[in-house]
């Protein structure tokens, strides 16, 4: 039994860790994307553009002042979003934009990180673009080549400018690998011809910040009102839904397994704590006829369902302590999560919380599983018990 | 009939016309038929008769490890009708006024002579070292010296005997009910045991009730009471 509740609580405690730091990365990495926070003009809460930088902020450089001087942001990233053609020259073919500042990106982001051929943009990026692999395959180019970019600039008129492939990085999602452009904030305005502004601001909290994530929203929501600046403040949670849907997938299949781990549990301990009663059925009798209350017996077994419980779960902690060690050391790369196009190494955080729930748990499932049984016990005629061979 | 023990002062147990019956199925089987009987202080009786007599179901109804027929009459223990008597009340009475030895010892495996001997002790909340310190005088009471850390599964027949003996006497009872308790034992070791209960039964007035076949015990009694299809054949002084 000690075994089973050992093997239930080890469960428990693995996968306990395996979701937190999968959940960890998946915040840590749409964070990283998306920022901890983000400014943008109000009238672009719930709808969508229909001109370029029709919801922009306007006069750029002093609404990032303005951000930075915040004791709680570590770094502000401009960016804008656009759509448009690239061509070279033969094909074209349709891409999501998005200028950014490269120094500021590549520092707080994992855009270097994602380059696979070339490398990414550098200074204010000058007329450099990186490509997503997918596009860079359409058009056929690599980092050297020259590309046309065509997009509608503000006042509804087309206009292109030329573009240098830096390099080419894999996003980690097909469809957006197939469509992705970035490109520095000087070369993208003057694409769209809309000189200090931009679609967002995207902040970057200090790590130690990062509980202070209302504070720090509402204080840029005062400063830049007072500065006259119609904006709103949202959070990185407003903007992941992938993460919420993910996490959402998660808790649904491992609160299933987990659930059929503890009827497993309970069905498994049921079964011992009954053979046990049988079992010591005549000892039962010998206790009551000592003088043993009914209740005492109903305590012996509960209290026995408790002990079993807790050494199993100082077995499981053990068991699961090795086999996390060993998980981790394996190097085992797991299959692609939703949606992106490269797996990663299984690793296994020690999750305290998980321990301990998995304790409770187990604890709570040995008392109830040890309950009827041990009613039962205590309920025996003791001449029938003391009579059982 | 005659009542041995009727002209006895101060009866601890009385039992007044009470009958047991077994129902198997559609069948009841009466063990127990109309049976009165009262134990005294420091009596040493045999409850003797064959195989089906009633002796055990008897020895039960007496030391209140089952109840009469609620029809019938009624047992009395220290004046206490056992009908009036909740189940933990029942439980606390056994544990305080009386002993049990039974013919399989039914000892704890898992525990030592010693703390064999002090659970009874335990379950009236005895201080842990004034336990410890009665259960090592009764083990040397009864020969055990020495044996007070050994577990029952590395002690003889005898030796168990004499450590259910020690914890049938844990709480100084008024009474030890004893189930067949040579049954197991050579003749040697019985007439030790014997010895080891008419000591006690002397020293203590400890009232000692026996259910028995075996001739050694009625030999050593000083009551016999005979039963016969589960009532009372004669009671008479050995």
């Amino acid at each position: 039994m000690i075994a089973v509740v050992g093997f239930g609580f080890a469960s428990f405690a693995l996968a306990g860790g395996f979701i937190a730091q999968t959940f960890e990365a998946l915040k840590e990495g749409t964070i990283r994307s998306v920022g901890d926070l983000q400014i943008v003009d109000k009238r672009a809460i719930g709808k969508a553009e229909e001109a370029t930088l029709e919801f922009g902020i306007p006069d750029a450089r002093r609404a990032r002042s303005i951000a930075a001087k915040d004791p709680d942001v570590e770094a502000v990233l401009p960016r804008i979003d656009f759509v448009g053609l690239a061509t070279n020259g033969i094909r074209s073919v349709p891409f999501l934009g998005v200028g950014v500042d490269p120094g500021p990106e590549a520092a707080a982001t994992l855009a270097p990180e994602l380059v696979v051929s070339g490398k990414y943009l550098t200074g204010d990026g000058g007329e450099g673009i990186v490509l997503g692999t997918g596009l860079a395959s359409a058009l056929e180019v690599k980092p050297g080549d020259r590309v046309t970019l065509m997009a509608t600039t503000r006042d509804g008129s087309l206009n292109a400018v030329d573009g240098v492939v830096e390099g080419l990085v894999d996003v980690k999602i097909k469809e957006l690998n197939d469509r992705y452009l970035a490109g520095g904030i000087g070369l993208v305005s003057r694409l769209l011809q809309s000189p200090e502004t931009v679609s967002k601001l995207v902040i970057f909290l200090k790590p130690h910040s990062s509980t202070r994530e209302n504070e720090a929203a509402a204080r840029l929501a005062k400063e830049f009102q007072a500065a006259g600046f119609p904006i709103a403040v949202r959070h990185w949670k407003e903007l992941a839904v992938f993460y919420g849907q993910v996490r959402l997938l998660y808790i649904g299949i491992f609160g299933f397994v987990g659930a059929v781990l503890v009827v497993i549990v309970v069905l498994s301990a049921a079964i011992v704590m009954t053979m046990a009663v049988t079992e010591r059925t005549r000892e039962i009798g010998t206790l009551r006829a000592l003088g043993t209350r009914p209740a005492g017996i109903l305590g012996m077994f509960l209290s026995e369902g408790v002990v079993i419980a807790v050494a199993g779960c100082l077995a499981g902690m053990l068991f699961a302590l090795v086999v996390r060690a060993g998980l981790n050391a394996s190097g085992i790369i797991l299959p692609p999560p939703p949606g992106a196009t490269h797996g990663m190494p299984i690793h296994v955080n020690f999750y305290p919380l998980a321990y301990v729930a998995g304790l409770g748990a187990m604890v709570l499932t040995m008392s109830i599983a040890s309950f009827f049984p041990a009613r039962r016990a205590s309920r025996i005629a003791i001449v029938e018990a003391l009579a059982h061979v | 009939m005659a009542s041995a023990a009727s002209t006895s002062p101060s009866p601890l147990i009385v039992a007044s016309d009470v009958s047991r019956t077994y129902h198997l199925g559609a069948s009841a089987v009466p063990a127990v038929r109309g049976v009165s009987l009262s134990i005294a202080r420091g009596e040493f009786v045999a409850l003797r008769g064959p195989s089906g007599s009633g002796k055990t179901t008897l020895l039960n109804l007496l030391g209140l490890l089952d109840s009469p027929d609620p029809e019938s009459g009624r047992v009395m223990v220290e004046g206490r009708d056992a009908r009036a008597l909740s189940e933990n009340q029942r439980s606390d009475l056994r544990r305080d006024r009386f002993g049990f030895v039974f013919q399989t010892f039914n000892l704890i495996p898992v525990l030592t002579s010693e703390e064999n001997v002090a659970y009874p002790m335990a379950l009236a909340q005895v201080p842990a070292a004034e336990r410890r310190r009665r259960a090592r005088a009764l083990l040397q009471s009864v020969g055990l010296s020495g044996k007070e850390g050994v577990r029952p599964d590395l002690l003889s027949g005898g030796q168990r005997q004499r450590v259910a003996i020690a914890r049938a006497l844990a709480n100084e009872p008024s009474v030890v009910f004893a189930d067949e308790p040579t049954a197991n034992l050579d003749s040697h070791t019985s007439e030790e045991i014997l010895d080891l209960m008419r000591e006690i039964n002397a020293a203590r007035e400890v009232a000692f009730l026996f259910a028995t076949h075996d001739p050694l015990v009625v030999r050593r009694a000083r009551r016999v009471v005979t039963l016969h299809d589960g009532a009372v054949e004669s009671d008479v002084p050995a």
